[in-house]
């Protein structure tokens, strides 16, 4: 088991060099330049050449992407061209208020899924299973876009209870984690169902409950082990979704998170900070996925990591 | 669950995605008006017997527009679930029946894909292709195929250990037959429930990329761009939000109760 | 039985229910908003970039250090300038222009701000190692000079009449190096604020300059929040956390927020002017001014403004508005008329074909933003048999296929024009990209030699003449489609008292504005 998570370990590397390569291609690709973008148009053309020169941008893009794969190896990321900082203080900074937001989101997602899955899947058809149902489609119908707003207005306008925008405590944790957390929801309940659905017709629960135990008690005790795998391994998978999801919920929230920096890097075509921040949110998937398994091997000892 | 509730659930969800394909077909015609004709007197109308779902920012009838956007939106959702399962499938099961090393290195891809942040490959393709539908459709298939191609391979890859695979293969079957045969049928089931969720999440996605711009241009209505715009007028005219969000939400209730159907009726017969 | 059960499970479900309800509150409570007296918020749409002003372009960097700079000369509403720092200026012969000091200007940090201050403050924008972004628009500054503590002598390479707009500049004070790092707090200026902290993306701090005299209950502290989202900034007006937003709230919005009580809306006259802009250079149909009038026909500004708009605009005539002291009446108006632009079209050679339209496909790049004017201006032009193919890309791909001039029209906005010469920037022949505005790769030599003339004017009334002349040559050519001068906006909670928009949006009416509660203290309970 050690030995497969070294495995792992060792191919966030792969990974790592893969996604910034992408992301040096494309966003060299498009038009635009972080000089022009900074400077604007009052700048003088000699002004602008030099600039450029100063930030290394008119070197060939073969030695560009050189310089940028060496400094990568050595983990210097490089310093903003918009800040004039290091790209790794800075993401240092925000780093964590995108994490937060995302683990709250993720906490939401599971507190309201799992018990809406288990409800729907105990009793498929019933009452229970219907109204979760609701609550999923409506919860994947909704997207962040318009599921903030509405929350903004219903309970810091209408109820007073939540503040509007920005980071502090838990109150202005919540309405952006509902944000971003229902549409995960609606999916972990839904597969939740699924899986507990298929799971009661499965031979060893009519044994279980042919032994006196009732359908629920059977499930709890045999199936809910059996379905969370399936849960986990949909969290690993939708983690993607959920990092896209916070991006737009900081743009909604002025939350400020490296998904809102990712924004305005792209728009000032501050490459280094644009590679730092597609950095950081591959890393947090690669690395989240694999606690997913790591997870997944707790619940369900009988996997063999090979 | 009784045989009887499976098939509801494929009728429901059947009649539904049919009604809705039936709408986006024949609601123009019925609905006459044009969908990109403005009336800036009519700005924000609320509903009223002539546009019984109100009247967008510029005088346009929200009624029409959702009809008219069905046919984007389904087309949209739909050639992107196809495409992406089609590729993903494809990949998937190259993964899981070749070699450990190819494997390793195909989910290295997926990977990558995976972990890349959909928004930087959308700006970048709508600034070399030019924003649109088929800058949408690539974007949304460039980041879609993974999910499918994981399952496939997770899928291919318990399969391949079972008696009736190993049997066939021993009994000379080569493997483009054995997928046919024996995979594919297999991972069915968690395609289809993947690809009828996967259509909420596109028109969602459709909708957060006219969020930044760069979704379907106008005045091609759809409804994610019906939603983004009218988000921005929930204060005074929540009423342009109801038909499109009505209509995103049946589709995706649709959808599933089909995905349901589907994936039970294939359980059965395993 | 049964029924006992459900009973039960509904009963746990409002008691989990009430706990929840508990805890939401409990949170609400325990981090009451803590808003010192004295204290505004207003929310900004953009980031502020550079905060020192030598370096700083954008919009929202200017409406931040309008508050804490003060520059030899401001524009008055006219467009001319009037001193501010200089208590007087004179020209000096053809090439030189001469400032005279206040006395007894004091920067935030205590230090009085002295001709040496200015000298520096300039010489360190035209030195070219440092790059600033403002060199461009000093260039025909050839020297400054400092020959006392009061005096300022500015030299131009050639004969300049436009020179008192070089006095525009903030002034920091003498030895201030450039920004090490781009977040770094503004250095002291002589303004009414002095910033206290900056966090790109989220938010800036001003507080009161101690040396500079302040009225009774004005603010002693604005907070600028960027909000990009729209819909959240007029959220947060009603919900009464932003006490104060200018131009960033959605017209159709604004007669929702008049009903709030707390609320007040000030609309006056602005000088932001839009407009469209063709491209002359690749594509012979839009050389063809008959193509040109047809599409100023076709578009229906007064509908436009009094419905998408609700009436926030004046349909313009050209570049300068009427405040402006060069601005002409006298000029070629295009009033909606689309069987004129449909005769127009014919008259070009792009008769109707079988599907209603012309062989007339125009391309029509935009920002998000802009979409919904774009989607209007498609639907009239549309009307006349012309097909707008709008392409909307984020700012950096838009702005870049503007300079590259890779569009056939493209909708723009000037703001913050003063002097006439502006024209020259945006009309010459000689200033198309990367010297100047003139994107559009318009060319005329009557045009040309107006302008150049013009700026070796310096008698007043021979100078509006010629830019008389220079209006009018602009309605009939349409290098622009003029569409209309924006209306400044502003929303504010009626806890501000007195403020007084200015002509180009600045929000320097914030020093003087008093607090008749403390602001924020009604949600504060």
């Amino acid at each position: 088991m050690i030995g497969y998570f070294a495995r792992r370990l060792a191919a966030i590397v792969p990974v790592a060099i893969g996604v910034a390569t992408l992301t040096f291609l494309i966003i060299h690709i498009v038009p635009g330049d972080p000089v022009t973008a900074m400077l604007g148009e009052s700048a003088a053309p000699a002004d602008i050449v030099g600039m450029r020169h100063r930030l290394g941008l008119d070197r060939p893009i073969l030695v560009q992407y050189g310089a940028f794969l060496k400094g990568l190896a050595e983990g210097d990321l490089g310093q903003s061209i918009v800040y004039r900082r290091p790209v790794s203080r800075i993401i240092a900074e925000r780093y964590p208020a995108t994490l937060e937001l995302a683990a709250a989101g993720m906490l939401v997602a599971l507190v309201v899924a799992l018990p809406l899955g288990f409800i729907a899947g105990s009793r498929p058809g019933g009452a229970g299973d219907i109204a979760s149902m609701g609550f999923a489609i409506a919860g994947i119908s909704i997207p962040h876009i318009y599921l903030g707003p509405l929350l903004m207005i219903l309970f810091s306008l209408d109820l007073r209870w939540l503040p509007l925008t920005g980071r502090g405590g838990l109150a202005h944790l919540l309405l952006p984690a509902i944000t971003l957390g229902t549409a995960l929801a609606a999916i972990l309940a839904r597969m939740l169902r699924q899986s507990l659905v298929a799971v009661r017709e499965s031979d060893y629960i009519r044994t279980a409950v042919s032994k006196g135990l009732t359908a629920r008690a059977a499930l709890i005790r045999h199936g809910l082990r059996n379905s969370l795998t399936s849960v986990v391994t949909l969290v690993g998978l939708q983690i993607g979704g959920l990092l896209s999801g916070a991006l737009i919920t900081e743009v909604i929230f002025s939350w400020p998170g490296i998904g809102r920096l990712l924004i305005s890097a792209i728009g000032l075509r501050d490459y280094p900070l644009v590679e730092g921040c597609v950095l950081a949110f591959a890393m947090t998937y690669v690395v989240v996925n694999l606690l997913t398994d790591v997870v997944y091997g707790l619940i369900d000892p009988r996997v063999r990591y090979a | 669950m009784s045989g009887a509730a499976r098939s509801v659930s494929l009728a429901l969800g059947g009649s539904l995605v049919a009604i809705l394909v039936l709408a986006a077909i024949a609601g123009p015609l019925i609905v006459r008006a044009d969908p990109n004709a403005i009336d800036l007197a009519n700005s924000l109308a609320a509903p009223s017997a002539g546009h019984p779902f109100g009247c967008d920012q510029l005088g346009r009838d929200v009624l029409a527009r959702v009809l008219w956007g069905a046919r984007l939106s389904l087309f949209v959702a739909i050639v992107v679930v196809i495409a992406s399962a089609a590729i993903g499938t494809l990949i998937g099961v190259s993964a899981g029946l070749a070699s450990e090393r190819i494997d390793n290195l195909i989910m290295r891809g997926v990977d990558i894909v995976l972990a890349f942040p959909g928004i930087l490959l959308a700006i970048a393709l709508a600034a070399i292709l030019g924003p649109g539908i088929r800058d949408l459709v690539i974007a949304l298939v460039a980041m879609g195929w993974t999910g499918y191609a994981r399952i496939v391979r997770g899928e291919v890859l318990t399969l391949r250990e079972r008696e009736y695979v190993v049997a066939a293969r021993t009994l000379g079957a080569r493997p483009p037959r054995l997928v046919l045969r024996h995979l594919l049928p297999g991972v069915a089931g968690p395609l289809a429930v993947q690809a009828t969720f996967g259509i909420g999440g596109i028109i969602g996605a459709e909708a957060a990329l006219s969020f930044l711009g760069l979704g379907v241009m106008p005045p091609t209505p759809s409804w994610g761009n019906m939603l983004d715009a009218g988000r921005a007028f929930l204060l005074v005219a929540p009423h342009l939000t109801t038909a499109p969000g009505l209509a995103i939400g049946i589709s995706i209730l649709g959808f599933n109760l089909m995905g349901d159907g589907i994936a039970q009726l294939i359980g059965i017969r395993n | 039985m049964k029924l006992q059960k459900v009973t039960t499970n509904l009963l746990r479900a409002a008691g989990a229910l009430r706990i929840a309800a508990v805890c939401v509150a409990f949170i609400a409570c325990g981090t009451p908003r803590a808003i010192p007296p004295g204290t505004i918020q207003v929310d900004l749409e953009d980031t502020p970039t550079s905060t020192d002003p030598r370096f700083s372009t954008s919009a929202a960097s200017s409406r931040v250090n309008e508050l804490i700079f003060s520059s030899l000369v401001r524009p008055a509403g006219s467009g001319a300038f009037v001193g501010q720092l200089a208590e007087s200026f004179e020209r000096r012969g053809d090439t030189q222009i001469v400032f005279h000091l206040r006395h007894g200007v004091r920067f935030s940090d205590g230090k009085e701000l002295t001709a040496g201050d200015v000298k520096y403050t300039f010489d360190s924008i035209l030195d070219p190692k440092l790059n600033s972004p403002k060199r461009g628009a000093l260039q025909h500054l050839k020297s400054i000079d400092a020959p006392d503590l009061y005096t300022i002598v500015m030299t131009t390479d050639r004969p300049y009449a436009p020179a008192a707009e070089l006095g525009s500049q903030a002034i920091v004070p003498a030895a201030t190096p450039p920004p090490a790092i781009s977040e770094q707090i503004a250095p002291p200026g002589a303004g009414p604020f002095r910033m206290v902290s900056f966090s790109r993306d989220e938010s800036v701090v001003l507080e009161r300059n101690p040396y500079f005299p302040a009225a009774p209950n004005s603010p002693q502290k604005i907070v600028f929040k960027i909000v990009p989202d729209p819909t959240v900034r007029a959220l947060e007006l009603i919900e009464g956390v932003c006490d104060l937003s200018e131009n960033n709230i959605q017209p159709e919005v604004l007669p929702s927020l008049a009903t709030k009580p707390q609320l007040s809306i000030i609309k006056s006259a602005g000088t932001g002017y839009r407009y469209i802009a063709f491209n002359f250079r690749h594509d012979p149909r839009l050389r063809d001014l008959r193509v040109r009038r047809a599409i100023a026909y076709s578009i229906d500004r007064r509908a436009i403004v009094n419905s998408m708009m609700r009436g926030t605009a004046r349909i313009a005539s050209g570049l300068l508005a009427p405040e402006n002291w060069a601005y002409s009446a006298d000029v070629s108006t295009y009033p909606y008329d689309p069987a004129k632009a449909r005769e127009l079209l014919e008259q070009a050679g792009y008769p109707v074909l079988k599907n209603g339209m012309r062989n007339l496909r125009l391309v029509f790049k935009t920002t998000p933003e802009q979409l919904r004017l774009a989607t209007a201006l498609q639907a009239m032009l549309k009307d006349v048999g012309i097909e707008l193919d709008i392409r909307s890309n984020e700012f950096a791909t838009f702005y870049d296929d503007t300079l590259r001039g890779n569009f056939d029209l493209v909708s723009m906005y000037w703001v913050g024009v003063n002097d006439p010469n502006h024209y020259y920037m945006i009309f010459d022949s000689k200033m198309t990209p990367p010297r100047g505005y003139n994107r559009g790769y318009y060319s005329n030599p009557e045009m040309d030699r107006l302008l150049e003339s013009a700026q070796i004017t310096f008698d007043f009334d021979d100078r509006r003449k010629l830019y008389a002349r220079v209006q009018q040559i602009a309605a009939d050519d349409l290098p622009y489609v003029s569409l209309w001068w924006q209306d400044n906006v502003v929303v504010l909670n009626r806890s501000l008292q007195g403020f007084v928009p200015y002509p180009n949006g600045s929000l320097k009416s914030l020093a003087t504005v008093t607090l008749t509660s403390p602001a924020g203290a009604e949600q504060a309970n």
